[in-house]
C-alpha cells in the first residue's frame, strides 16, 4: 500500500531521477563534504575549547579533563603585549585598506575608461608580476626601508610593511575592479559628463557607488591581509613592541622562555573579531552586490 | 541655437580611414533634425562630436555662429537621450532628474521647481522617488527625457532613443517626443536608423551613408524626390523597385527589354544628355497603374500576394523571373499565379544614372 502510495506522489524537481550509480556517487560526495568540514571544523574546536580550558597549563595535551576558566586571556592581557599587537595590526590593516582602495579606484577606472599607450602591455606586467611572492623581494625591501628611512626618519618598519602589502594587493585588484567598471555602460559617463561632472566626480558620484560591492570585498580582502601574514612581520619587524598579531602570537608557541600555548590559542580566538566586525560592517554592501544585479537585472 | 557643421571630419584613433568626412550641415533654430542611416554610417559619431563626447578631427561646429570644437560638454548647452537611457542605477528618479542642476549647483527651490514641472508633464510624478530599476521601460525612457528636459538645453540630442520600446509603445512615443518639441521649442537632433521615425517626426532629415550625407531636407522631398539610389532604396517600404536599362531613341528600355517607358516631355529635357548610357528607373510600388490601358505597360504573373487590410502588396514576376514589387488598395482583387498587365504613373518616375546613382528629372 505505501509503494503505492509513493507512485503516486508527484515528482516535483527538475532533475532526472537518481539512478543507482548516481547514488552512490551521492553518497561519496556527502562523505567527502563531512570529511572536509569535519578537518576544518576540529581544530577550530579544539583551539576554541583550550583557550577556555583551565586545566590547560604551558603545553597544550589532549585530554578530557576540562574547568571553564578566562585565565589564558587574563594571561594574555595582562603578561604580553597582546593589546599593542592588536593596535599595530589595526593600525596596519586599516591604512592598507584604505591605500589599496584608493590606489584601485584610480587604476581600475584608468584601465577600464581610458585608452592609452601601453596599456595592455602594462597590465600583462601587473598580471605577471603578481605570481612572483611578495617575500621574493625581501632584500629590496630592506634596501628600499633604509634609504628611505635615512632621509625621512619617521619612515618605520610598519610603513614599509604597509607599502608592501598595498603595493601587492594594487595588482590583483585593479583587474578585478577593472573587469567590474568595465560591466558598467560607458554611457553612464557620457550622461554625467554632459550633466556637468569631471572626470573625477564620474568616478565618485557614478562609478563608486556601483561598483560598491566590489569595492566593500577589495577592502575587506585587503584588511584581512596583515592579519593573515606571518612572515614578513616576522622578518621586517625587529621589536616585539611594533609586532603585528601573526608575529607576536607566534612568540607564545615558538620561545620557549614565553611559551603558553593556551594563550596563543586564546589569542588567535580574538584575532577573528575585528575581521568578523568589519564582515558585518559591510555585510550590506556585499549581500547587496551579489543580489542587485541578478535579481532586478 | 542653430548648429552648424562645417567640413567636419573624424578619424579614430588607430583607424586608417576616416569614418565621416566633409560633413555640411545647417540646423535651424528650432528644427527637429533627424540623422538617418543604416548601422555603421557614422550617425552616432556625429552625434557623439556634436555633444562633445568625442572629438572633433577636422572642420569646424558651430552653436550660434560660435565654435564648439574645443568646448567641454558640460558647457556647450546641450543635454543628451542615450539609447540605454543611462539612468543612475543608485538614484532615485527625483535624483536622477535633479543631478545635472545639482551639479551646477542650482537653488533646492529652483531644482524642485524644475523637476515637478518635467515630471507633470511626462506623466512621472508617482515614480519619482522610485529607483530607475523599479520602473518599466517606458518610465524609464520619460525618467530619461525628463533628466534632459531640466536644465532647459539650447539643443536637444537624442541617441535612438525609442529603439528599446515596443511597438505600440515607440507610436505613442513618437507623437509625445513631437508634441514635447513644440512645447519646448529647442533644437533636436535625433539619430535613428528607422525610417518611419525618421519620415513622422524630423522637420528636416538627413541621411548618411559611408560616412557621407547623401540628402538633406524635408521629409516628403526624401520621398518624392530622393538624391541617389541609395536614398530611393532606403525610404519607403515596401522598397522602390530600380530597373537598370538604356535611353534608346527618348525612350528608357529595360536591360531585359521587357520594359518600356516613355519619360513624360519635361522628364526627356532631363534625359537627352544620356541617349545611349545606362540609366536606371525607380518607381515607388505605389505608382503602379492596375488594368493597364495606360500608354506602356507590361506584363507579370503574381507570386505573392501579402494582404495588409488598405492595402494589398503583390510580389511579381516578369517572364525572365526579375521582381517588381506593387502596392493595390486592399479591395482590390488578385490572387497568386494571376497575370496581369500594369501601367506606370509617367509623372511619379525616377530617373538615376546607373554609374553614378545620382539622381536626373
Amino acid at each position: 500500500m505505501k509503494l503505492f502510495k509513493k507512485k503516486n506522489e508527484l515528482y516535483l524537481s527538475d532533475k532526472q531521477p537518481l539512478s543507482s550509480v548516481g547514488m552512490v556517487m551521492l553518497i561519496i560526495s556527502y562523505v567527502v563534504l563531512f570529511a572536509w568540514s569535519l578537518a576544518i571544523l576540529w581544530p577550530l574546536s579544539d583551539m576554541i575549547i583550550s583557550a577556555f580550558n583551565g586545566r590547560q597549563e604551558q603545553y597544550l595535551m589532549i585530554n578530557t579533563n576540562f574547568s571553564f576558566s578566562l585565565k589564558h586571556f587574563d594571561y594574555l592581557f595582562n603578561e604580553t603585549l597582546y593589546f599593542t599587537w592588536v593596535k599595530n595590526t589595526i593600525f596596519i590593516a586599516v591604512v592598507t585598506a584604505i591605500l589599496t582602495l584608493i590606489i584601485v579606484s584610480f587604476t581600475g577606472f584608468a584601465y577600464s575608461r581610458y585608452r592609452f599607450k601601453g596599456r595592455k602591455a602594462s597590465l600583462m606586467a601587473i598580471m605577471l608580476i603578481q605570481t612572483i611572492p611578495a617575500f621574493a623581494g625581501i632584500t629590496a625591501y630592506f634596501t628600499m626601508h633604509s634609504i628611505i628611512s635615512s632621509i625621512i626618519p619617521v619612515f618605520s618598519r610598519q610603513m614599509m610593511l604597509i607599502l608592501i602589502y598595498a603595493g601587492g594587493g594594487i595588482a590583483g585588484n585593479t583587474f578585478i575592479l577593472k573587469g567590474y567598471i568595465d560591466s558598467i555602460s560607458t554611457e553612464l559617463d557620457d550622461a554625467a559628463r554632459i550633466d556637468g561632472c569631471s572626470s573625477m566626480q564620474v568616478y565618485r558620484l557614478i562609478i563608486m557607488p556601483i561598483a560598491k560591492p566590489m569595492l566593500a570585498i577589495i577592502a575587506l580582502w585587503s584588511f584581512i591581509g596583515p592579519f593573515m601574514d606571518y612572515l614578513l612581520p616576522r622578518v621586517l619587524l625587529t621589536s616585539p613592541e611594533s609586532y603585528t598579531l601573526a608575529a607576536g602570537l607566534f612568540t607564545l608557541i615558538n620561545d620557549f622562555r614565553t611559551l603558553n600555548q593556551p594563550a596563543f590559542a586564546a589569542g588567535g580566538l580574538l584575532t577573528a573579531v575585528p575581521i568578523v566586525a568589519l564582515f558585518i560592517i559591510l555585510q550590506k554592501q556585499l549581500v547587496s552586490g551579489l543580489s542587485s544585479g541578478s535579481v532586478k537585472g | 541655437m542653430n548648429v552648424i557643421l562645417k567640413n567636419i571630419g573624424k578619424k579614430y584613433e588607430g583607424r586608417e580611414e576616416f569614418t565621416l568626412k566633409n560633413i555640411n550641415l545647417e540646423i535651424e533654430d528650432k528644427d527637429f533634425c533627424v540623422i538617418l542611416g543604416p548601422s555603421g554610417c557614422g550617425k552616432t559619431t556625429l552625434l557623439r562630436m556634436i555633444a562633445g563626447l568625442n572629438s572633433i578631427t577636422e572642420g569646424d561646429l558651430l552653436f550660434n555662429n560660435k565654435r564648439m570644437n574645443k568646448v567641454p560638454s558640460k558647457d556647450r548647452d546641450i543635454a543628451m537621450v542615450f539609447q540605454s537611457y543611462a539612468l543612475y542605477p543608485h538614484m532615485t528618479v527625483y535624483e536622477n532628474m535633479a543631478f545635472s542642476l545639482a551639479m551646477r549647483k542650482e537653488r533646492k527651490k529652483v531644482i524642485d521647481e524644475r523637476v515637478m514641472e518635467a515630471a507633470e508633464l511626462l506623466q512621472i510624478k508617482q515614480y519619482l522617488y522610485s529607483k530607475p530599476s523599479d520602473i518599466s521601460g517606458g518610465q524609464r525612457q520619460r525618467v530619461a527625457l525628463g533628466r534632459a528636459m531640466v536644465r532647459k538645453p539650447s539643443v536637444f540630442l537624442m541617441d535612438e532613443p525609442l529603439s528599446n520600446l515596443d511597438a505600440k509603445l515607440r507610436e505613442h512615443m513618437r507623437v509625445e517626443l513631437v508634441r514635447l518639441h513644440k512645447a519646448l521649442g529647442t533644437t533636436s537632433i535625433y539619430v535613428t536608423h528607422d525610417q518611419t521615425e525618421a519620415m513622422t517626426m524630423a522637420t528636416k532629415i538627413v541621411l548618411m551613408n559611408d560616412g557621407k550625407i547623401q540628402q538633406a531636407g524635408k521629409p516628403d522631398e526624401f520621398y518624392n524626390r530622393p538624391a541617389n539610389i541609395f536614398v530611393a532604396k532606403f525610404i519607403g517600404s515596401p522598397t522602390m523597385n530600380i530597373i537598370e536599362g538604356k535611353m534608346t531613341g527618348g525612350k528608357f528600355v529595360a536591360n531585359h527589354g521587357l520594359i518600356v517607358i516613355t519619360p513624360s516631355p519635361t522628364d526627356a529635357e532631363f534625359l537627352k544628355a544620356y541617349e545611349g548610357k545606362p540609366v536606371s528607373v525607380g518607381i515607388r510600388p505605389e505608382r503602379f497603374e492596375s488594368g493597364g490601358q495606360f500608354g506602356d505597360t507590361f506584363t507579370a504573373t503574381i507570386d505573392v500576394v501579402e494582404m495588409l487590410g488598405k492595402e494589398k502588396i503583390l510580389y511579381t514576376r516578369l517572364e525572365n523571373d526579375s521582381e517588381i514589387i506593387i502596392s493595390t488598395p486592399g479591395h482590390f482583387a488578385y490572387a497568386v499565379d494571376e497575370v496581369h498587365s500594369f501601367g506606370f504613373d509617367v509623372g511619379a518616375i525616377h530617373f538615376f544614372c546607373t554609374e553614378t546613382g545620382i539622381r536626373i528629372n
